[in-house]
């Protein structure tokens, strides 16, 4: 399902809806009555959706406009939340220009080596050999991803990583570092950590793209001479630009939020030179008990990541074909 | 979607050396250096990984990076002793929610699917606005109201979040595919005198096996993953599961790297084996639970 299918409404009609004509003439009252079980069965799912989905992102939003330290009386600020974190608060300016970086690597690794790998599997004659590699391809995927950062902050480790000894191994010692724990490297070793940036995920769904090309369009394309990396940019790639905009949309979203891996790497340090917004968003609410002013850093993020979302879908154009 | 979708020709069953022989003539060879090259990279911090985890302090600090001997596996029962409850209870809380979170949404996508009931289209899309709604939005007042619940430090504070949370997108995916089911086949069960929870527990589940089982596995995928939701409620180590319980394991065991090495290992493997047995949901669930986000 892409985003044009969430955005398409969902009704078709169902063998129920033509059942019984008489049902039309029946009053509202009449068919609630009639289909009093069904309103039984989404009870619980909204019981849950309610309490623990509803209510708090309602409350996200509301608290944002307040002051609101745990144990205290909340407190009405207005926009003042906001006015603070964009004129006085220099950290959160930084780790938004932290965040662009983190995200714009995202989208760029995101749409060229998966792709890359997504084509050499595609091009291979023998299905045994596509099978194998998709399958290698997605096993990385299983691993828990809290596995995959504690791996990668040992490869940058300053006494013991794999990275420091490669680079003495290739007598390149004067480049070694501690690269998680320098201020001029830590966010660059966040933000290009995962090397070869091959996403296993990303990688079927391009797969599936390219396989959904139609052979005709392949065949014809062969017999008039277009073959190689020239069918690949003829071609494919304007086949399937509606994959390349479900991974940029995917990869913008993963960037903003991806504040998780900046935690458990370094904790947005040393100091705060790898802060990023939602790691700031924690810190206030969880070490400091800035609830209120937490959740307005919350509800700029959501704003964006809607946006940004939202932009997407709409000016990258999918071509039609 | 199945592995061959596609390619209308049959699997050609050609010896191995055939294939490869092939795949030289043809100029195929330059794009299995090309994939080698990066599944090398790709691998290399897991091969790492196994290599280190059999490895004592000195071997380590002597030839950190190659096979040594004698090897230590007892670094595996070590890590075991500590990671093996945290396991246990990533398996507990994945389990139950997973089992909690597809009853209810299958119930719900069945009626949303099947009922025209009044007011289908709007509770529907109350389910699907919150697809956009991230967690950076409601995890501090999510977290005060679990506080507030009195469910801090047990094990409802993850499996209750989990079950409402899943629901949204499983909602959202057994809705379409049940509205696909053929009608026909209902009607003459219910003209035979099955009762509507019959039609539903004995035609409808068991042809959505598949659906539910992709389901499933994106549900168990994300909650396994969790990392914030249970590090801000859980404090007792009892409880923890894996993703916190190994980050506190790194805390304590930094540079003891063999059973540290050896503990992620044994992480890894639950997922493996469920993948093992499952890989075609697998590969399903995982590029569908992408489209998640």
């Amino acid at each position: 399902m892409t985003t044009e299918e969430i955005r398409a409404p969902a009704s078709h009609a169902t063998m129920a809806d033509v059942r019984v004509p008489q049902e039309r003439q029946a009053t509202l009252g009449q068919r609630i009555y009639r289909y009093r079980f069904v309103y039984l069965m989404l009870v619980p799912t909204f019981a849950l959706l309610l309490t623990f989905n509803y209510y708090p992102a309602f409350m996200g939003l509301y608290r944002a406009f307040f002051k609101w330290d745990i144990g205290l009386q909340p407190e009405f600020l207005g926009l003042g939340n906001f006015e603070k974190l964009f004129i006085r608060d220099d950290i959160f300016i930084k780790s938004l220009r932290h965040v662009s970086l983190l995200t714009s690597w995202r989208v760029i690794s995101a749409v060229t080596f998966p792709f890359i790998v997504a084509e050499l599997i595609f091009n291979l004659r023998s299905n045994v050999h596509k099978y194998t590699y998709r399958v290698l391809t997605i096993l990385p995927a299983v691993v828990p991803g809290i596995v995959i950062l504690l791996l990668w902050q040992f490869i940058y480790d300053g006494t013991h990583g794999l990275l420091n000894a490669f680079l003495e191994g290739v007598g390149l010692e004067d480049w070694q570092q501690p690269w998680l724990g320098s201020p001029k490297t830590a966010l660059y070793a966040v933000t290009f950590m995962g090397f070869p940036w091959v996403g296993g995920v990303t990688v079927l769904i391009y797969l599936a793209g390219l396989q959904g090309i139609s052979d005709e369009v392949i065949d014809s394309s062969l017999v008039d001479g277009c073959s190689g990396l020239r069918r690949i940019f003829a071609i494919d790639i304007p086949l399937i630009l509606g994959q390349f905009k479900l991974i940029i949309v995917l990869a913008v979203i993963g960037g903003l939020q991806g504040w998780v891996a900046v935690f458990v790497m370094t904790a947005g340090g040393p100091g705060t030179a790898s802060m990023v917004p939602g790691l700031w968003m924690y810190n206030n609410a969880f070490l400091w008990n800035k609830m209120g002013y937490a959740s307005a850093i919350g509800m700029f993020l959501f704003v964006l990541i809607m946006g940004l979302t939202i932009l997407n879908v709409k000016f990258v154009k999918t071509g039609d074909y | 979607m199945t592995v061959l979708e596609g390619q209308p020709q049959p699997v050609q069953r050609v010896s191995l050396g055939a294939g490869w022989r092939r795949a030289w003539r043809t100029g195929d060879w330059w794009r299995h250096l090309g994939l080698g090259g990066f599944l090398f990279f790709m691998f290399l911090p897991f091969i790492i990984t196994i290599i280190i985890s059999f490895k004592d302090i000195p071997q380590f600090d002597h030839y950190p990076f190659t096979v040594t001997f004698p090897l230590h596996p007892d670094n595996y029962l070590e890590a075991w002793r500590i990671v093996s409850r945290y396991i246990l209870n990533s398996i507990i809380t994945s389990g139950t929610s997973v089992v909690g979170m597809v009853i209810l949404a299958a119930i719900a996508a069945w009626a949303f699917a099947r009922y025209p009931f009044p007011g289908r289209e709007f509770f529907f899309f109350g389910v699907l606005a919150l697809l956009m709604v991230p967690g950076e939005l409601t995890l501090i007042p999510a977290f005060l109201l679990v506080k507030d619940l009195g469910l801090l430090n047990t094990r409802w504070v993850l499996i209750a979040p989990y079950i409402a949370g899943g629901q949204v997108f499983a909602i959202f995916i057994l809705r379409q595919f049940f509205e696909a089911l053929p009608g026909e086949m209902f009607e003459a069960a219910r003209i035979d005198g099955a009762t509507e929870l019959q039609v539903f527990r004995h035609i409808g589940i068991p042809l959505s096996q598949s659906i539910l089982g992709v389901v499933a596995i994106m549900h168990v995928l994300s909650t396994w993953n969790d990392v914030i939701w249970p590090l801000v409620t859980l404090r007792s180590n009892e409880l923890m599961t894996l993703t916190i319980g190994l980050y506190a394991f790194r805390t304590a065991w930094y540079t003891i790297w063999g059973p540290l090495m050896a503990g992620y290992v044994i992480a890894s493997i639950p997922l493996i084996i469920l993948f093992a047995f499952t890989s075609r949901l697998f590969v399903e669930g995982l590029s569908s639970g992408a489209i998640k986000m």
